[in-house]
């Protein structure tokens, strides 16, 4: 066990990516999650991997998909605007399968935005911004310890699935510092002799595309990929729930906000009133099921966000009709503090009580 | 014990360097810490400020509407951040590059002259050390044994530096009492 030390977000995910033995590394420099490529380029060459500052974000993914195919440990990262510009290739590495870590940072948008920290790529990272049918695994960090655990996670998901995972972080949590420790990487090394590219020799060659001209074939390759959403479905779904058990209201929020949100639920515990948080920890898969469960008992939901609700289309597809739901947020800036979301909940909880 | 600081100042003033030194003093304090920068996109001569929570138990608040204690190190940043402070918390303020004026009279005003005395022990850049020193004057009284580890953390081998920044934080820590 290594102690702990104070680590950005931002470094604790470079840090973490190169412990698990992310072996190749693409990106280009973008604020608010510089120090994740500024971190590797030092480290990468003293260990003598592979670090590229590409030319722009469109070649670092495209670079990221063809170290992949050969099997290697892959990262690229980057924030909002950027990471719009590889949506198509996420799309391409989901339909060749390919194990790639994309770490967004989030910042303000649309558009080209600002810096300012946000959870405006909710809808971008758990939809998806390319064509086709794909989903991509999506997870968010809360405090930098879990920057670690959920790159760990992020990697070996990837590999297990070969699929493109997400990490979607925001501007706050990796500019902040925390106490964390650089743990073991937990999850075991996974096979990949059976798929990847590394010279044919004297086996039957093989190739990675997306390209299909035969429509059964392709038809099949899609309700294959399915078949794997739907293992992914059943098997990674992760959340924290607090204090969720015996709640009149259920607060639900994700990444670092969650953290305010959960000094609000303290707040009206302490004050009489029964609160709780569930924070998805993957928001693809979704946790649906547990969000059902937790609605056949609590009567109101309230979504808290920093953008404009992005998330509730989830909340409401999981719980059922009779529950109450309702949204506190703002796209951007300094995070909701607990009075800002404690005055808006008031409202919520007291209009509730007086309408039944 | 909760305990929020905000670190105020511009560019180059080690605002950044000293909130990470007493992050690590918490951290090695066995408390739960957590450090959030804010700076513009110039790397001198900018506002740049930093939020400090320390806490015996998990930090929930990220950024709060009103922290413990504020330092300013420049007039800018006193004049932001007078309103940052709670009720009878304290603002320490660096009289070398900020007036002395007292606007608020719920709360208690600590003026040193940083710069100036940085600049007698001869290195300017310890500026922020002194006012570390006061910090830990008037709240926990940190081991310097803690602190001495904390700057090594940052300065690394830089043992000279590590040295002029102990003492700059001995000059402010001894400030106070030796006004009184």
């Amino acid at each position: 066990m290594s102690e702990k030390e104070l680590l950005k977000g931002n470094i604790a995910i470079a840090k973490a990516a190169l412990n698990c033995g992310c072996t190749c590394y693409f990106g280009y420099p973008i604020t608010p999650q510089t120090e994740i490529g500024e971190y590797l380029s030092q480290k990468m060459q003293e260990k003598n991997l592979a670090y590229v500052c590409a030319e722009s974000e469109i070649a670092a993914i495209n670079m990221a998909l063809g170290a992949a195919s050969t099997g290697a440990k892959v990262m690229t990262s980057s924030s909002s605007c950027a990471v719009s510009l590889m949506q198509e290739a996420i799309s391409y590495a989901c339909s060749d399968e390919l194990p790639i870590v994309v770490v967004n940072v989030m910042r303000a948008g649309p558009g080209q935005g600002y810096i300012f920290p946000s959870q405006g790529d909710y809808n971008q990272a758990t939809i998806g911004g390319g064509n086709g049918d794909y989903h991509t695994i999506v997870l968010s960090p809360s405090n930098v310890q879990e920057c670690i655990d959920l790159t760990y996670k992020a990697f070996h998901l990837a590999q297990k699935y070969r699929n493109p995972v997400i990490l979607l972080a925001d501007g706050l949590l990796g500019q902040m510092a925390e106490p964390a420790e650089l743990t073991e990487n937990p999850y075991p090394q996974i096979d990949n002799s059976s798929w990847r590219l590394d010279g044919a020799n004297s086996r039957p060659s093989r190739n990675i595309h997306s390209l299909e001209p035969n429509q059964t074939k392709l038809n099949q390759h899609i309700i294959n990929l399915y078949k794997k959403y739907e293992l992914i479905e059943q098997n990674e779904c992760d959340y924290e729930e607090y204090l969720c058990q015996d709640a009149q209201v259920i607060f639900v929020a994700f990444g670092s906000l969650s953290r305010h949100v959960k000094s609000v639920c303290n707040h009206y515990r302490k004050n009489g009133i029964k609160a709780g948080l569930f924070r998805p920890k993957s928001l693809y898969p979704f946790p649906y099921k547990k969000l059902n469960e937790l609605s056949r008992k609590t009567p109101i939901f309230i979504d808290v966000e920093m953008n404009m609700g992005q998330m509730l289309k989830d909340i409401r597809l999981a719980i059922l009709s009779n529950a109450k739901i309702s949204f506190i947020g703002k796209p951007t800036g300094n995070w909701l503090r607990e009075e800002e979301i404690i005055n808006a909940a008031d409202n919520i909880i007291k209009e509730y009580y007086a309408s039944i | 014990m909760i305990r929020n600081f905000i670190i105020s100042g511009s560019g180059g003033q080690g605002v950044l360097s000293i909130g990470t030194i007493l992050a690590n003093i918490f951290m090695l304090s066995n408390k739960y810490v957590s450090f959030c920068p804010c700076y513009g996109a110039e790397m001198r001569g900018g506002a740049v400020n930093c939020e400090i929570n320390a806490s015996d138990t998990e930090i929930l608040s990220l950024q709060n509407k009103e922290v413990d204690i504020v330092v300013a190190l420049n007039q800018t940043s006193f004049d932001k951040f007078i309103s940052k402070v709670k009720k009878n918390g304290t603002i320490i303020v660096n009289s070398s590059l900020a007036k002395i004026n007292k606007t608020r009279d719920d709360i208690k005003y600590i003026f040193a002259p940083m710069t100036q005395e940085a600049t007698k022990l001869g290195n300017i850049k310890t500026t922020n050390s002194i006012a570390l020193g006061i910090i830990s004057k008037i709240t926990d009284n940190f081991s310097m044994e803690k602190v001495k580890k904390a700057y090594e953390k940052i300065l690394k081998d830089k043992t000279e530096l590590i040295q002029k920044n102990l003492e700059a934080y001995l000059i402010g820590y001894n400030y106070l009492q030796e006004r009184q």
